[in-house]
């Protein structure tokens, strides 16, 4: 047996043995041991199977036509590109496993472990399969088991009316994707037999412009609502928060980066990029979910919702890389479409990366602080100095500074959006300045809001009791961060590498494909062909390293002590947590700035001691953002929806011969309309 | 017109079912519902019957056979029960009066006559001239559901649905075979025994049958 269908064998009996093993574990303990068993031997089977297509280059194939075959059968097709996702669902979920055995803990006696291990192994084997699958079955069935798995395990602390309402949200908006999938598969359909995907990409080039347009439309709205692009984001922020830290890892790092994976595949697989203006809506929706989710994200004070937000941005970025490759690939730039492309995908492995450690840091945090609000926390580097280091390493690499792997995709999204500078075409020499001006500002709003992050929460003095007392977490929790932290350094120094992998992953979407030569600039070196610029990680790294390095050391050798001291106290006596710069004023420079975008509610209250004004017994002080993109969109559909269903409830009269006579009459009316159309 | 006896005796006893069903919306006594049940579902056992005999499939004497142990003697014997319970509440005053019901019980069986004119064309069945005559009790037996008030008129009105049904695809298929009637039966037979449950707690809870008082659970 080839490795890759023996690692695709390994993976889904993996998955299987830990959802059944799990659910008939003995005790709790056992359970979330079995859980972490199973998905880590799925996990492995996904690396086997990812990794050797990845460097073979040859597609595995498997079809069970029998299995289901009123569907069309189960049918397993992997290609670079979903070997490509395959390979960062297994790569964040074995450490997400792994964190899970002691984060669930706490959980014994309030949750069941064993469902919890049942949805947990359901939800990484919907996730693996979803790029596996080579027909339209498959494919929708992996999509609603991961959909469905996920739900549960944001539910999983259910007892809290926010993550009921989370739930909610999220079942809506991940379903009403998959209402929007069906038409778009049933267009690209050529007839009721061929549901394979190869028929689909054929059956493409046939079809009609606007009908590939409408396809291409139906795409963004099923995927980009899994991928959280602003106005279908609602979910994601509520959701994400509400469910286990490990698990909004997974479904932060990978999760939503399956919409990509489909719009990827539909957009630029199956109908071959297309007009410019699809690039054009591509890149407009890329630029808005960046700039809103990182704005967002900055005024944020649940550390869980800002990060949530931040994959929002992350998401936008990713879009703006696809944008950048459509426009140029209507313009015939091949080779430069492919950087976009590339681009996009190194931003996705990256941002796995980095959010799950971002996440799976925050969960220890939480597991301490016993809060998500950053307000009540503040010192934690002092009790849990190795989850500060690490999670100030997610925050440099979610702040794309360099030499760290975030850096390394948002400059090659730059590149691919600096080469729509030479399209000689007005509305492309506008729109491309201004999504690099997005970019830009994004990533300059995504450093102040990763300052915030880690500063209020792991900096100054603690703000609560809690906070006061957070102790470093199991070792393996930070075993496995370290190895996250790792591939955010280690991602980040080997970008030219990685990204010539991933042109060549992204020329494989294309027939012509094949042709186009990654941009030869060496080992060293990232950069677009023909760009204006390029960049070297490694370089930076060794120069950043010197530049502290060689200091300290001739300090050092110079005969220079550390010391330890106060740091200057303002020339106050007595310093409380209540002198430090919290959350909400941190961002309030922004929040005038923009205060357009954010129109917050104030509301202060004073209250004085009656004898005289001038005698302030406190002072309360709220602020709000309101999140307007969200009402602006969702309101006027909630209205509609409960407007329809007033008018329906009037059917509903209560009397049983109504209903009765609502029967009869339907009957009639068929029979009158079958005797009149005869 | 009509020279084939199984034309005539299929019509005969088509006419004879709608009859009975014309007896529930004339008279006011429960106990005269049964009886005009129980003479109703033997017509339809007969019909069967007859269609079997001229048709020359035995399957349908089984099929006959059990109509008449189910719907001619088990499902009356128990209406007679539920009557005795509450056979003294009578269908006093129905949402429509017995006037107007025969009116329009007399336009629906016309309605039955215009639908089925198509349908009558493109067959050749000698069992055809049922086939108004199936549909008119179909549209007799909703009307009894809809206007009468009593739960147990209501439920006698259901199994008259269920007989009309039956003999249309009696009439309409010159018989049907053995194993879907015998899900047609299980079918009526578990709605009237649910039904039979809700006049019983309709009875408890309200203390009478009368369904108009069903509203009063609307919040």
């Amino acid at each position: 047996m080839p490795s890759g269908n023996l690692g695709l064998v390994v993976m889904v009996l993996g998955y299987g043995a830990g959802a059944g093993l799990s659910l008939l574990a003995p005790s709790d303990r056992a359970a979330r041991v079995l859980t972490a068993i199973g998905a880590a031997i799925g996990c492995i089977g996904g690396l086997i199977a990812a990794s050797s297509v990845l460097v073979t280059r040859v597609p595995v194939d498997a079809t069970f036509g029998s299995l289901v075959s009123a569907a069309g059968g189960v049918a397993i097709h992997l290609d670079p590109l979903g070997a490509f996702f395959l390979l960062l669902v297994a790569l964040v979920g074995l450490p997400a496993a792994v964190y899970g055995v002691t984060y669930t803990s706490e959980y014994e006696g309030r949750h069941s472990l064993r469902l919890f291990g049942l949805m947990f192994n359901g939800f990484l084997l919907g996730m693996s399969l979803v790029p596996c699958a080579a027909n339209i079955f498959t494919f929708l069935f992996a999509w609603e088991l991961m959909a469905i798995t996920s739900y549960f395990l944001v539910m999983t602390e259910s007892q809290y009316a926010e993550t009921r309402y989370a739930g909610l949200w999220y079942a809506v908006m991940t379903h009403f994707g998959f209402l929007v999938l069906l038409p778009m598969f049933l267009i690209m359909a050529p007839g009721s037999g061929a549901t394979a995907f190869a028929d689909l990409r054929t059956h493409a080039a046939l079809m009609s412009g606007s009908a590939k347009s409408v396809v291409f439309l139906l795409a963004m709205v099923a995927f980009g609502s899994k991928a959280g692009l602003v106005p279908l984001h609602v979910w994601l922020p509520r959701a994400h928060p509400a469910a286990p830290s490990h698990v909004s890892a997974l479904m932060s790092g990978v999760m939503i980066k399956l919409g990509v994976y489909g719009v990827l595949r539909v957009v630029v697989d199956f109908l071959g990029a297309g007009p410019a203006w699809w690039g054009g809506l591509v890149l407009a929706a890329g630029s808005i979910s960046a700039l809103s989710g990182v704005l967002y994200a900055l005024t944020e004070n649940d550390l869980k919702r800002l990060l949530a937000y931040s994959s929002v941005e992350n998401v936008g970025v990713i879009f703006l890389g696809i944008g950048a490759g459509l426009v140029l690939q209507s313009y015939g730039l091949h080779t430069l479409a492919l950087v976009g492309f590339g681009a996009a995908l190194l931003h996705t492995l990256n941002h796995a990366f980095f959010k799950a450690l971002l996440f799976l840091a925050t969960g220890n945090v939480l597991h301490e602080a016993h809060t998500r609000n950053m307000e009540r926390m503040g010192g934690l580097i002092k009790g849990m100095p190795q989850t500060a280091a690490l999670f100030l390493i997610g925050s440099a690499a979610a702040a794309a500074l360099p030499p760290l792997n975030g850096f390394a995709s948002e400059w090659m999204v730059f590149q691919a959006l600096l080469s729509g500078v030479q399209i000689p075409q007005p509305d492309v020499a506008i729109g491309a300045p201004l999504a690099i001006g997005v970019l830009a500002l994004t990533s300059g709003l995504a450093a102040a809001c990763f300052v915030k992050a880690f500063g209020i929460s792991f900096l100054a003095m603690p703000r609560s009791e809690e906070a006061a007392r957070a102790r470093e977490s199991h070792w393996s929790s930070r075993a496995v961060m370290g190895v996250l932290a790792a591939g955010c350094v280690g991602l980040g120094l080997a970008a030219p590498r990685i990204f010539d992998g991933l042109f060549r992953i992204a020329g494989s979407l294309f027939a012509a494909g094949s042709s186009a030569s990654p941009p030869a600039v060496g080992r060293l070196w990232l950069a677009a062909p023909n760009g204006v610029a390029q960049v070297s990680p490694l370089l930076i790294a060794v120069a950043a390293a010197l530049a502290i390095g060689v200091p300290v050391a001739l300090l050092r050798w110079r005969g220079l002590q550390w010391r330890r001291a106060d740091t200057w106290g303002c020339g106050r006596i007595q310093q409380t947590a209540r002198m430090e710069y919290t959350s909400s004023a941190f961002a309030e420079p922004l929040r005038r700035v923009f205060s357009e975008l954010y129109r917050p509610t104030e509301d202060l209250t004073i209250n004085v001691h009656p004898d005289s004004r001038y005698f302030i017994r406190s002072i309360t002080y709220t602020s709000a953002v309101v999140p307007w993109i969200e009402r602006a969109f969702y309101d006027p559909v909630a209205r509609g929806m409960r407007a329809c269903a007033t008018q329906v409830r009037r059917l509903q009269g209560g009397s049983v011969h109504l209903y009765l006579l609502y029967l009869s009459g339907a009957l009639m009316a068929a029979l009158v309309a079958a005797w009149w159309f005869r | 017109m009509i020279a084939d006896p199984l034309s005539q005796l299929v019509m005969l006893g088509s006419s004879g079912m709608l009859l009975t069903a014309l007896i529930v919306l004339w008279r006011k006594g429960i106990p005269a519902y049964v009886t005009a049940y129980r003479w109703q579902s033997w017509l339809l056992a007969a019909i069967t019957a007859t269609v079997g005999y001229y048709g020359h499939d035995p399957q349908l004497y089984w099929v006959a056979a059990v109509l008449l142990a189910l719907k001619g003697i088990a499902i009356p014997a128990l209406l007679a029960t539920m009557q005795r319970r509450f056979g003294a509440e009578r269908e006093a005053t129905p949402y429509v009066n017995t006037e107007t019901s025969l009116a329009i019980a007399g336009a629906l069986v016309l309605f039955a006559y215009v639908i089925a004119r198509p349908w009558m064309t493109i067959t050749t069945l000698p069992t055809r001239q049922g086939l108004p005559l199936a549909l008119a009790l179909l549209f007799v037996s909703l009307l009894i559901v809809v206007s009468r008030k009593k739960a147990m008129t209501q439920v006698i009105g259901f199994l008259m649905l269920e007989n009309a049904i039956a003999l249309l695809a009696a009439v309409g298929t010159y018989g049907v075979p053995l194993l879907v009637e015998f899900g047609v039966f299980l079918d009526a037979l578990m709605g009237f025994l649910v039904m039979q449950i809700f006049v019983y707690h309709i009875h408890e809870t309200f203390d009478t049958i009368d369904v108009e008082e069903l509203t009063r659970l609307r919040h």
